[in-house]
């Protein structure tokens, strides 16, 4: 491989690692947010129990969208400093705005939520969680902006080499944004919805004690994933239409035509399957009674994951070779005098490190489903101010 | 307009220092101050609420990097190239570190991640130091490790580890991880400054390079358009952090 693949390589990578934590975390925060809100509305322990349990599976899927995005932001500057130094001034104003508007209040928000339980006031700590839902919302759209402007680089002007911000409004109304923003937010609620389902087909199966709390998430699960799977494949059909105007060779290519194949049909099949046999089986929580169904529910988890990655593989190569829709090429944005040896050792760590804890994050959102309800570290007791006294030595 | 966004990002990088600083250097300190696993949670505790809202701060400056100072963006860290790398391995094992030393019950286990946190925070001090380092010295090629490069690490994780003894102190006055010794707000706020000492050379030495790099007044018009009415926002919510976790018990999650 040369340099470009193995720079492409890195990011795809990485990208795809943050990607498939992200969109849980779209999909659960607003999901753990309204669990959080009933609870405090209505005092019922239930709610907080499932609060701290959702949110535990949220948290623990966090951590990785962090390593993740720490990496993704920085390789730009690593690998691709020819982007910066060509579309900075554009490109760069809505990643800086990430940074600062979405994710800077994001995660301090998050700590004020993960370890304020017993310090605020029930209301203040709801705030939080809606205010960390709301800036992963907004992290969300101001990705959404700049990877747009990427795909069709509207608003800007090309001056003395270096694209210049023409029309900052432009790059907010960008054709390629208009209806991709909402079939990703939607993926990210379909995804949160099946993860839901897929848990509490778990423990429905295993006729653990949790069976009220496991009937409810049930619902909760089959209903988010028909709201998302609905909009999912409505705004996924949407993006045809300008896509054939701005980029009309997108899916000639072999892999940006298969990777969209295998996301339609999952989209398509798994739509109707949630619209046509799901949703109506949650009539007298037939889908909770009926124990057969519960293994294929849990088979079905992975497959939004599946086909966002999938669309991920069609958005993104499908504008190869160009970094820059158009006036770009993918080879001349790599950082001048890369070699392919450093260019290696940096791909191994970052994939093997990044990899391993993926892993090591999924197991650990595995044991905390398969342990249920009964132990959740989140929201659990603070140590007491004074330390444990030291036991007194006897004789 | 430049001198505005150059005052971001000294700020950010400042501020970056002064809170990210005791995080590390308390990290770095884990196994030396809790001698005990019981020790260790507490200590963890202290800063964990901490360091999500500190860590922040470079990931805003990375951004403000990119949308403001574009050209600089490219050419520092492409030029920092392998100090990057390692920085960002050391940043991710030190919050794997955190994240999930808890998440199971094994002794062994969270003794694995406290060495991550650890070896993850120190790694995070000297590469900063080294990069900082090469930064105020124009980057020169192929002295990314050389003994000014090692001294400048040693410096920043000499100041981060004092960073964080005195928050322990100050946090957990009187306990004995910190030997029973009490340190006053008043305290922490000159090791902070200690801690920033670094950075803020590093910005000074390099105000007119960075000013020189800014982007266009059109884009700089729309950053601060955006962004500056969102500044007591970001204020706020930092601020709130620190009424609600300076005092009081411990938080258990990390």
């Amino acid at each position: 491989m040369d340099v470009v693949d193995l720079a492409r390589l890195q990011f795809a990578v990485t990208g795809s690692l943050h990607f498939l934590f992200v969109v849980l975390t779209l999909g659960l925060a607003p999901l753990v947010a309204i669990m959080n809100t009933r609870h405090v509305l209505s005092g019922n322990p239930l709610h907080e129990r499932m609060t701290r349990f959702w949110g535990q599976i949220y948290v623990i899927n966090y951590a990785l969208g962090i390593f993740t995005g720490l990496v993704m932001e920085f390789q730009f500057g690593l690998n691709w400093s020819g982007l910066s130094h060509y579309a900075g001034d554009v490109f760069g104003a809505p990643l800086a705005m990430e940074t600062l508007l979405a994710f800077f209040l994001e995660s301090t928000f998050l700590g004020l939520w993960i370890f304020g339980w017993h310090r605020l006031p029930k209301r203040a700590h709801l705030a939080c969680i809606w205010l960390v839902t709301l800036t992963a919302y907004a992290s969300a759209f101001f990705v959404m902006v700049a990877n747009s402007f990427l795909q069709h680089p509207a608003a800007a002007v090309e001056q003395g080499g270096r694209l210049a911000l023409r029309d900052f409004g432009a790059l907010l109304t960008n054709p390629s944004l208009a209806f991709s923003l909402p079939h990703v937010i939607s993926a990210g609620l379909w995804t949160g919805g099946f993860v839901v389902m897929g848990a509490s087909a778990y423990h429905l199966f295993r006729r653990t004690a949790e069976r009220e709390f496991f009937v409810r998430s049930l619902r909760i699960g089959v209903v988010t994933a028909f709201v998302g799977s609905l909009f999912t494949v409505g705004f996924g059909y949407a993006q045809f239409g300008p896509v054939g105007v701005i980029q009309p060779d997108k899916f000639h290519g072999v892999a940006p035509g298969m990777a969209l194949g295998i996301m339609i049909m999952i989209g398509q099949l798994g739509q109707f399957a949630v619209m046509f046999v799901l949703l109506p089986l949650l009539f007298r929580d037939l889908l909770a009674r009926w124990r057969w169904l519960h293994p294929i529910l849990m088979l079905m988890t992975p497959l939004p994951f599946v086909a966002a990655i999938a669309g991920w593989i069609a958005r993104e190569v499908g504008r190869q070779p160009w970094i820059v829709y158009g006036r770009l090429r993918v080879a001349d944005a790599l950082t001048p005098g890369m070699t392919t040896g450093g260019l290696t050792v940096s791909l191994a760590a970052f994939a093997g490190l990044l990899g391993l804890l993926a892993v090591v994050d999924y197991v650990l959102i595995a044991r905390v489903v398969r342990r249920g309800p009964q132990q959740v570290a989140l929201g659990a007791p603070d140590l007491p101010a004074e330390p444990a006294p030291v036991p007194a030595r006897s004789l | 307009m430049e001198i505005l966004w150059f005052g971001v990002l000294a700020v950010l990088l400042t501020g970056y220092f002064a809170l990210e600083g005791f995080d590390i250097g308390l990290g770095m300190l884990l196994p030396v101050l809790g001698r005990t696993p019981a020790a260790r949670d507490r200590l963890v505790g202290t800063m964990a609420p901490f360091v999500l809202a500190n860590e922040v701060w470079l990931v805003a400056l990375a951004g403000v990097l990119f949308g403001a100072f574009p050209l600089l963006e490219g050419k520092v860290i492409s030029g920092l190239y392998p100090l990057v790398v390692a920085l960002l391995l050391s940043w991710i094992l030190r919050d794997a570190g955190l994240w999930f030393r808890r998440r199971l019950g094994g002794a062994a286990w969270r003794s694995l991640w406290d060495w991550a946190l650890c070896l993850g925070s120190a790694g995070l001090a000297i590469t900063w130091g080294t990069a900082l380092t090469a930064v105020a010295r124009g980057l020169p090629p192929g002295a990314l490790l050389d003994p000014p490069g090692i001294a400048g690490g040693i410096v920043v994780a000499a100041v981060f580890a004092c960073h964080g003894w005195t928050f322990a102190a100050w946090r957990l006055p009187g306990e004995p991880a910190v030997g029973g010794r009490r340190r006053t707000g008043r305290a922490l706020l000159g090791s902070g400054c200690l801690a920033a000492a670094p950075a803020v050379v590093a910005v000074a030495a390099l105000a007119s390079p960075i000013l020189d790099h800014a982007a266009p007044a059109a884009t700089l018009s729309v950053l601060s358009v955006m962004v500056l009415p969102c500044v007591p926002i970001m204020v706020g919510a930092q601020l709130w952090i620190w009424r609600t976790f300076g005092r009081g018990a411990v938080p258990t999650f990390f």
